[in-house]
């Protein structure tokens, strides 16, 4: 393991850490815009360029921005809100967190893998052919279920009318209703 | 290898963060921590298996937009009738 690697594998536990620990919502979405950072760099040097450039422009530049669109709309910077019903919680939650990273790691270590690919740098002259050969159902459905999750975030949000705005003909069914 | 073992410690933490976060957009943000480590496990193992596991981290990404979308708006909708997001708030199903 060459000191980059290990380098930018220790930043991205220390910036995963931050994001789960820190208090103040606002700061914990700029620890996950720097963890992506990181992460897009790992991807660069594990030979996925098109990735690392999609985990900057996508990841980084819209949902976190998203994210903190949202948190700064609803004021909800505040992490620690209302009341704990389970008093001294977070020992437990460590606990099985560090369980499920122990399962992971069993999973892991019997593995026998030789990292010899030829991934061709992971550019978008290699990975279009699969995406429009072999994954081109997948790529389609994809894009049908983003237009959905569109259609639904807008239809969610859509502010309710007030009773005044109503249209005349509708106002004429209200009376027929309180009556 | 190395990668792999951080993608299950990242994947960990978020669990953590999913279980100890009581405001609803922090728990959302640990949700994107575990999607990312499964991303760099995807792509830990196309250096072993070929160009698919690239493909793949693709789809997870975005999939994970139209899941924002979707979820920051729950969010929203939900701060609007509720005047909270705190998940503690919002434990009994009723409108």
């Amino acid at each position: 393991m060459s000191p980059w690697e290990a380098l930018a594998l220790l930043l991205l536990l220390a910036t995963g850490a931050l994001v789960v620990t820190l208090r103040n919502a606002i700061h914990a979405a700029l620890a996950l815009i720097l963890n992506f950072l990181v992460l897009a760099g790992v991807y660069v040097g594990l030979d996925a360029r098109f990735l690392g450039f999609i985990q900057v422009i996508v990841y980084a530049g819209a949902i976190v921005v998203l994210f903190l669109f949202v948190i700064m709309l609803l004021f909800a910077a505040q992490g620690e809100v209302g009341f704990d019903p389970l008093v001294r919680s977070k020992p437990l939650a460590a606990l099985l967190a560090l369980g499920v990273a122990l399962a992971l790691f069993s999973g892991l270590w019997g593995l026998n893998l030789a990292f010899t690919k030829d991934l061709q740098g992971g550019l978008p002259q290699a990975l279009g052919p699969l995406l429009y050969g072999d994954w081109l159902f997948v790529l389609l459905a994809v894009g049908f279920l983003l237009m959905a999750a569109t259609v639904v975030a807008v239809a969610l949000v859509q502010p309710t009318r007030p009773l005044d705005a109503l249209r005349p003909e509708e106002r004429k069914e209200e009376k027929e209703v309180v009556r | 290898m190395s990668y792999l073992f951080t993608s299950a410690l990242l994947f960990a933490l978020g669990v953590y963060g999913v279980l100890t976060r009581r405001t609803a957009i922090l728990v959302f943000l640990s949700i994107e921590l575990m999607l990312n480590a499964a991303n760099l496990s995807l792509v830990g193992f196309a250096r072993a298996h070929g160009l698919e596991g690239q493909v793949a981290a693709l789809m997870v990404i975005a999939i994970a937009a139209a899941e924002v979308a979707v979820g920051l708006g729950l969010i929203v909708a939900i701060f609007r009738h509720r005047e909270s997001t705190a998940v503690d708030d919002l434990s009994e199903l009723r409108g």
